[in-house]
């Protein structure tokens, strides 16, 4: 045909023919088989399929379970019931590959087989950029997997904050509170909170029995869910919190946002505990709810042996050394619709390590960037006038801004060469 | 050669632009005087945008009926603002023409039953003939409205749908679109229901005069209606000048509806381009390349016109993305046409086209296709060029499809794909796939970099970023293998045809997996087109897998075809082919 398909002459690994038969080291006959295109090929069918399910496993999951357990493991095992498209509830699961074994594989294929065939020449510059600009690009995408860490600052107008809270991780926070001046918290992680587990190792004079953990749920004024159950026709779930915050108001369980849900929500986690002292005697029920610590609410105390404890469920901080203040949050929607035209907030960074203090604006498609960190505009308080920002240190964030600059330009370097030979050849006279 | 023949190009498009000239003739004001294009100018806020409400009327009686004109009792063909107009005047107490004209499109055979009406061609009923049986009809509605969205059978989703449409009706009747200005600059707008309450003087002013403008309407009376329109303008003018700028060429693009009028050309361009494989002369297919020329001058003058309109890049949802897809397929196709010169070119160019902008008017049902945009959507250097990539992309696959289709078919069916023909179309594929994975892996990066800039995360793995990432693997995989020698011209045709499935996946497929929101109406019937699409493509795949020894244009040498077309100049560029196909 044409230079087009430089290697369309000679099957599977050119390079091997064009030498003088000698006898390969192992190596060289190791590279060769890892160099191979079939290789890539059955690569690249196997990423398709895994990107295939991975999407299709969307439909029921959350979007961060899925990348966690598809995109960034060795081993996926997809649940049958995925596998035929949610059409048949089957139990059980098939292993495959998933996206760090695959894309090791891809990489040490490619590297192979620029190992075996490189050579520098005008023609296959190209070539040569766009791999090296995907190696980038998987590079990258290893960095964020392993390093990136997001998190959410939430302010309210005219307050500031001082930490990050991370929505992927819930934790059951007791502070003792007897000494003003000093504050002592025992802190314990979400994973390890399920129906009807009894915490008792916990360095605290009592134990904490969990009733009810709901990894993402709605919390209701008691007065409010009565109107909305009794106009839904649908009886009251019961409550079983007998103190605190929990006589007021009740949580109801929500499914967790999946994938493909067109809106993308923030889930809060709540949860039912009793506290039990050492002889196994109720102290009350309460509910804990990382909604109360969106409305700025005090949380529930308890009193025992004579210290005092908060209790609540709140996502985990990471405090920064500077401080955020929310000056003025704007929010504009388009006439006559509920459809936002756009997000804007006006923060001052107070930082005493650097002597800092100075304006800045972030807006949608604006972020900041300060001391290794991006902070977006992500959207609007849920329950009152102020903002919430997305936090998010990448140390890999640059490297997808130079790979596509190089495989862009290489795809360029190497269809325009093709082009105009054939042009060329096509118009000769 | 004959000379009626050699005119033949010049002929044909001088037809189409009489054609034209006749659709952009301004519609005659109706017999009866009143003057419903003035009436149509007049500006309202609907999704966000201002626009005259001859917008406002279109598309409300295009989401209801599916066509933007209705036939009255008469027998006559009337605007949409004619319906508008007379929704307006319907009496609370329930009088009026509106209640007479069929628009209601109801063609689900189970809430015909349930309505007790008789399917008819058409199937459009009006609202005098709902009106018997709509207690029940609500009942039911408001169950399946019940129903998660998930859940919800055929007959439920049209039970919902046939309520929304009756809802659209109810908020023309009853007055509930914004049509009343408070103030210029703080840019809100009241209905007439809450600004007669308004303490606006002047809002409470335009809310009284568009009533009256409404009665003198209802009481026939075109002097009386004429004048309070003029008068209404001027007040307007003065009191709140509403920056209506485009609000003529709005009403203009309306009327002359250039897309549907470039799918009609198109559909002539495939005619000629099939007839010229067909035995006929050269000349047919230039008549076809130049008319496809045309058409695609309307195409883009109405991407640019709604680009006018709107204030924004091309590609702004899910509608503007099939127009944009088809203009791009359109320019690929001429531009292989014009190389290549065996008609592939311009059969591909009109079908891609004329295909793209039917699936786009099917999406314009669901409303008004220039809304506004979520605020991240909103302009941004990276957004724009990632969205006109990634659509260009989905072009050049679908382009590369049918180029794939046209080998299949061809070679197998027929014996007219003589060894040259099959040659080239090979070369066109390949070079097609090539622009494919250039446009969809830079439009792809291009969108992680904006979900960088506005998220602070450049790849999140979400179903829309996947149906990108899977065109790229996929045409890498078609160029790996084809470089690996893995396959040959059948392989790689069949591989094109594949990615049809793939491409239309990621175009459609993946807003299908986030139901809730997607599965009224329209998205549940898109499944089953895309299902039908997907079919339909495996099948041609599996004639492509049929034995070699098959194939009728393999069974014969080139030169012993007296049916074969005439060979345009690429013919003699292959001294060195090989008569193989696999």
């Amino acid at each position: 045909m044409s230079t087009v398909m430089p290697q369309s002459a000679t099957p599977a690994s050119p390079s091997a023919r064009e030498e003088p038969r000698r006898r390969p080291s192992h190596l060289r006959t190791a590279l060769e088989a890892l160099a191979s295109l079939r290789v890539t090929v059955v690569l690249f069918v196997l990423a398709f399929i895994l990107v295939f399910y991975g999407t299709w496993a969307q439909v029921d999951a959350g979007i961060w379970t899925v990348v966690n357990d598809y995109f960034r493991a060795a081993v996926v095992w997809i649940p049958l019931k995925v596998v035929f498209f949610h059409a048949f509830d089957i139990p059980g699961a098939l292993p495959y590959p998933g996206g760090w074994l695959l894309g090791g594989i891809l990489l040490a294929n490619l590297l192979a087989a620029h190992a075996i065939r490189f050579r520098v020449d005008w023609k296959r510059s190209g070539i040569l950029l766009i791999h090296s600009g995907l190696v980038v690009m998987m590079l990258s995408e290893l960095i964020t997997g392993l390093y990136a860490i997001e998190g959410r600052m939430t302010i309210v107008e005219k307050q500031s904050s001082n930490f990050v809270e991370h929505d992927r991780h819930a934790e059951l926070a007791v502070v003792d509170v007897t000494d003003p001046k000093r504050e002592h918290v025992v802190a314990v992680s979400s994973t390890s909170l399920a129906d009807g587990k009894v915490l008792r190792d916990l360095p605290l004079p009592f134990a904490i029995e969990v009733i009810r953990y709901m990894p993402n749920s709605d919390v209701f004024d008691l007065e409010h869910a009565e109107i909305y159950f009794s106009a839904r026709k649908k009886g009251m779930p019961d409550n079983p919190a007998d103190a605190g915050l929990g006589l007021r108001s009740i949580a109801i369980e929500k499914s967790i946002t999946t994938g493909t849900d067109t809106e993308q929500r923030i889930e809060l986690p709540s949860a039912y505990v009793r506290i039990l002292d050492k002889d196994g005697k109720s102290l009350g029920t309460f509910l804990l709810s990382t909604y109360f610590g969106f409305l700025n609410e005090v949380p529930d105390e308890i009193r025992h042996d004579g210290k005092s404890y908060r209790l609540s469920l709140r996502f985990e901080r990471s405090y920064r050394p500077y401080t955020i203040q929310l000056e003025e949050f704007r929010h504009d929607v388009y006439v006559g619709t509920t459809t936002p035209k756009n997000y804007s907030s006006d923060v001052r960074i107070i930082d005493p390590e650097t002597g800092e203090n100075r304006p800045v604006k972030i807006s949608m498609n604006n972020p900041l960037r300060y001391r290794g960190e991006t902070f977006y505009q992500s959207a609007l308080h849920p329950f009152a006038k102020g903002t919430v920002l997305q936090v998010v240190r990448n140390p890999g964030w640059l490297m997808p801004y130079i790979s596509c600059a190089m495989v862009t330009i290489g795809m360029l370097i190497h269809f325009g060469l093709h082009l105009t030979s054939f042009l060329r050849r096509r118009f000769a006279p | 050669m004959n000379k009626y023949v050699t005119y033949l190009p010049w002929t044909v498009l001088a037809l189409a632009a009489l054609f034209l000239a006749s659709k952009v003739m301004p519609a005659s004001e109706p017999r009866d005087g009143f003057h419903l294009s003035e009436f149509g100018l007049l500006p309202m806020v609907d999704r966000g945008r201002i626009q005259p409400i001859d917008t406002k009327a279109r598309t409300a009686l295009m989401v209801i009926s599916g066509k933007q004109t209705f036939v009255d009792a008469k027998g006559n063909t009337q605007p949409a603002i004619r319906w508008f107009l007379d929704a307006l005047a319907t009496r609370s107490e329930g009088g009026g023409p509106a209640l007479e004209h069929k628009v209601f499109r109801i063609e689900n055979d189970q809430v015909l039953s349930l309505l007790g009406l008789e399917p008819r061609s058409g199937f459009r009923y009006s609202l005098a003939e709902i009106r018997p049986r709509a207690a029940e009809f609500y009942a039911q509605a408001q169950r399946a409205r019940g129903v998660d969205p998930k859940k919800r059978d055929l007959y439920d989703n049209k039970l919902v749908e046939l309520a929304q449409h009756l809802e659209v009706f109810l908020e023309v009747s009853q007055w509930h679109f914004l049509s009343v200005p408070v103030a210029a600059k703080d840019e809100q707008w009241l209905s007439v229901r809450d600004a007669v309450q308004s303490p606006h003087k002047v809002s409470q002013a335009i809310a009284q005069i568009q009533l009256e403008l409404v009665d003198a309407y209802a009481g026939n009376d075109p002097t009386a209606f004429n004048k309070m329109l003029k008068t209404y303008a001027d007040y307007l003018d003065r009191e709140i000048p509403v920056n209506v700028g485009t609000a003529r060429f709005e009403t203009f693009f309306n009327h002359f509806a250039p897309f549907y009028q470039s799918a009609v050309l198109y559909a002539f361009v495939f005619v000629l381009g099939c007839s010229f494989w067909l035995g006929w002369r050269e000349d047919v297919r230039r008549s076809a390349f130049w008319l496809g020329c045309l058409a695609l001058a309307v195409h883009s003058w109405a991407l640019f016109a709604r680009m006018y309109i709107q204030g924004r890049p091309p590609v702004t949802n899910l509608y503007s993305s099939a127009v944009f897809i088809g203009w791009g397929c359109v320019i690929v196709g001429l531009i292989l046409e014009y190389i290549y010169r065996n008609g592939f070119g311009v059969v591909v160019a009109s079908a891609t086209g004329g295909l793209t902008l039917i699936v786009a008017h099917y999406l314009s049902l669901g409303g008004d296709t220039m809304e506004m945009m979520q605020a991240v959507l909103d302009t941004n250097f990276w957004l724009a060029t990632h969205v006109t990539c990634i659509t260009l992309g989905y072009t050049a696959c679908f382009v590369a499809g049918f180029l794939g289709i046209f080998y299949i078919l061809g070679s197998v069916l027929t014996p007219w794909l003589h060894n040259d023909l099959r040659q080239s179309l090979i070369k066109m594929i390949y070079g097609v796939i090539c622009f494919a994975m250039l446009l969809s892996f830079t439009g792809t990066v291009l969108g992680g970099i904006w979900a960088d800039q506005s998220w602070g995360r450049f790849w999140g793995w979400d179903p829309k970023e996947n149906g990108a990432l899977l065109i790229v693997i996929w045409n890498a995989l078609i160029l790996h293998a084809r470089w690996g020698g893995m396959i040959k011209q059948r392989g790689l045709a069949n591989l094109a045809i594949a990615g049809n499935i793939v491409t239309a996946w990621s175009w459609f497929g993946v807003n299908m997996l986030g139901v809730g929101l997607h599965s009224y109406g329209f998205m549940a019937g898109a499944l089953r087109w895309l299902l039908v699409f997907d079919i339909s493509q495996l099948a041609i795949i599996a004639v492509g897998l049929t034995p070699l020894e098959r194939w009728r244009s393999l069974a014969q040498v080139p030169q012993d075809k007296p049916t074969a077309p005439p060979k345009g100049p690429s013919q003699s560029l292959q001294p060195k082919a090989v008569p193989t196909a696999s």
